[in-house]
């Protein structure tokens, strides 16, 4: 089976003024479809880069990288776009929902992008809605939603298109334990349906939701706890 | 959803900036369209007041046009311009300065004015009493004369009143004698000026109260083309018929007064007009800007989300569009209404004709200031658009979490 992502020899080092820093050094990882994995680690070790290098939103500085068998580093800035819009969803750990958008808008968003038929995107947007419990909220804007119900609609949009890959930066970073909780089980019922999911956390009641767990320190993958 | 709606849609979001950047177009673009208005308004209005009188060509002495060059010898020279197949009518205007004499009341200085019998309709407006012509009769022995409005407020004169005139002639004021004087209409002057008296009469009495100055000069010989013949035909023919005198079309009437005295205001206009254009630049550039780094985050995010680069540019490029265009729009009126009275205040400048606008409404400057404010939305959406497609997706989200 083709994996979905893979990093082979990854190292990514970016220039600052005082000199440049390695965030990430030699990191070879696999995700296969239908896999739920969890990173954790200190702040700095380099989880964000990795997810960032995984979800072609960045390059690395040396290092290659597959998605789905095709070479990232091959690829033009529209196919990578093509690729984010289609094949990945993202969940980041300040939402980033539209907010002149409500929740119905801003999980239709992505489907409009890609264009196709209105009524299947409006039947996917309920049924979106649905799943992540905000059936009676469509018409609220973020300013109007918690910050549980804001990364439901954020996870949500994320899984608008059908993704393969599923990936989460810090989702529970700004909720409660008990909303984080929901948040979690969430994406235990998203993985259960079929999509992979790689979610950095600090979260270790997240982390142990994952069928496998990578540790990271000093920009390196270490063992994984199990 | 389409880039343009939500562009709208974050318009509307951010209504106090909205309203700042439309109100800032709207006052910026008034004083552009002004501007524009400006630019031409004086060379439209003269135009449409030489064509009012319906004459296309202006016969004078010399190429010292327009500065006073009176042809010495009118009568045979209008006589060998109206035997041109080319030409339908021919006027002589005559005119003098002269003075206004009532008892009781100081001198009022008046331009004294004679036309060919028949042309009177085409160079004033009567609006009471009667016209010259040949049938032309006064209650009194008094010649008949047909005063500006303004002169007959002046003086509370009214048809029947009578007044004496005396022409000046320059270093010796009091060599002629005056004449009287019967108001037989009031008329609007299509060429006076709203501070100019003017008094029109028979050639008769117009050369009477000359005295030993009276000659067969004439200011100009007004002509009017037959319907189907070119003004610069009359002009050519005029010219092979008597090479003495110069014959102008309104074309190049127009022409010169827009190299001498109309591109002052011109010059005006073009600096004024780059520097709002330069103001609208820079406060619908600052605003998107400002916007723009307000919202990095979101722009990454969906950048990473997988919203390509040049939806994100067309967003921002609508959101330009919308409030340079709301602004756009709503200057139209705002400058129309302050045009209106910055052309009152200019108007009141002595010498300035009745007939003469300084802001005058055409639909190509309309146009103009449109395109010109679109042109500017674009350019001013460049910097915030460069801003947002070429930001780093990783380091920007990285950036917006941590802070």
């Amino acid at each position: 089976m083709t994996p979905i992502v893979e990093g082979r020899g990854l190292t990514r080092t970016f220039s600052m003024s005082s000199g440049p820093v390695t965030a990430l050094r030699d990191v070879s990882m696999l995700i296969s479809p239908g896999e739920y994995v969890a990173i954790t680690g200190p702040s700095g070790c380099g989880k964000s880069t990795l997810l960032h290098l995984l979800g072609c939103v960045d390059a690395p500085t040396s290092g290659s990288l597959y998605f789905e068998g095709r070479d990232a580093a091959a690829l033009s800035e529209s196919e990578r776009s093509r690729i984010r819009l289609t094949r990945i969803g993202f969940v980041f750990q300040r939402f980033f929902l539209l907010p002149m958008l409500d929740a119905w808008e801003n999980v239709e968003l992505p489907q409009a992008e890609i264009g196709g038929d209105a009524v299947k995107r409006r039947s996917r947007t309920r049924e979106l809605l649905d799943y992540v419990g905000l059936g009676d909220r469509v018409h609220h804007r973020p300013s109007q939603l918690s910050g549980g119900e804001m990364q439901r609609v954020a996870i949500a949009r994320a899984l608008a298109n059908r993704p393969a890959l599923l990936l989460a930066d810090e989702p529970t970073g700004e909720l409660d334990e008990d909303t984080g909780a929901q948040i979690a089980d969430l994406f235990d019922r998203v993985h259960a349906d079929g999509t992979a999911i790689v979610v950095v956390t600090h979260n270790p009641l997240l982390a142990a939701r994952a069928t496998r767990h990578l540790t990271m320190a000093r920009g390196t993958l270490q063992a994984s706890p199990r | 959803m389409t880039s343009r709606a939500l562009a709208w849609r974050t318009v509307t979001a951010e209504r106090s900036r909205a309203v700042l950047a439309v109100a800032g177009v709207a006052v910026i673009g008034a004083l552009l369209f002004d501007m524009l208005l400006l630019s031409r308004g004086l060379l439209v209005s003269f135009r449409q007041m030489l064509d009012t009188a319906g004459y296309d060509v202006r016969v004078v002495a010399s190429e010292a046009f327009p500065i006073r060059s009176p042809i010495p010898e009118a009568s045979p020279v209008a006589a060998d311009v109206a035997r041109l197949p080319e030409v339908r009518d021919v006027t002589i205007v005559r005119t003098d300065r002269a003075l206004v004499l009532i008892q009781g009341r100081g001198p009022t200085e008046v331009e004294l004015l004679n036309l060919t019998v028949g042309a009177e309709r085409r160079v004033w407006r009567l609006t009471a009493g009667q016209d010259l012509g040949p049938r032309v009769r006064t209650k009194t022995s008094s010649s008949p004369a047909v005063i500006s409005r303004g002169l007959a407020e002046s003086l509370t004169l009214a048809p029947g009143s009578t007044f004496r005139l005396r022409v000046i002639v320059s270093g010796v004021a009091s060599a002629l004698p005056p004449a009287t004087f019967e108001v037989i209409g009031i008329a609007d002057f299509h060429f006076a000026a709203a501070n100019e008296h003017a008094v029109a009469t028979t050639f008769d009495a117009f050369q009477g109260v000359r005295g030993s100055t009276a000659s067969d000069a004439a200011d100009v010989i007004l002509v009017a083309s037959r319907p189907e013949v070119e003004s610069a035909s009359t002009v050519a023919a005029i010219e092979r018929q008597r090479p003495d005198v110069r014959a102008y079309s309104n074309d190049e009437v127009v022409a010169r007064f827009d190299e001498n005295g109309f591109a002052y205001f011109r010059q005006i206009s073009f600096v004024l007009s780059s520097i709002t254009l330069g103001f609208a630049f820079l406060l619908v550039g600052t605003l998107l800007t400002v916007s723009v780094n307000q919202r990095l985050g979101q722009v990454a995010a969906l950048r990473a989300l997988g919203f390509p680069r040049r939806r994100i540019a067309a967003m921002l490029a609508w959101e330009s569009a919308w409030l340079v265009g709301v602004g756009g729009l709503l200057s139209l009126p705002v400058g129309w209404a302050l045009a209106l009275q910055l052309d009152r205040i200019l108007r009141q400048m002595p010498n300035i004709s009745d007939e003469l606008h300084f802001f005058v409404f055409e639909p190509r400057i309309a146009v103009w200031h449109l395109g010109l404010l679109a042109a500017t939305g674009v350019a001013a959406a460049v910097y915030p658009v460069w801003i947002a497609t070429r930001l780093p997706i990783a380091a920007t989200l990285r950036l917006e979490t941590v802070s």
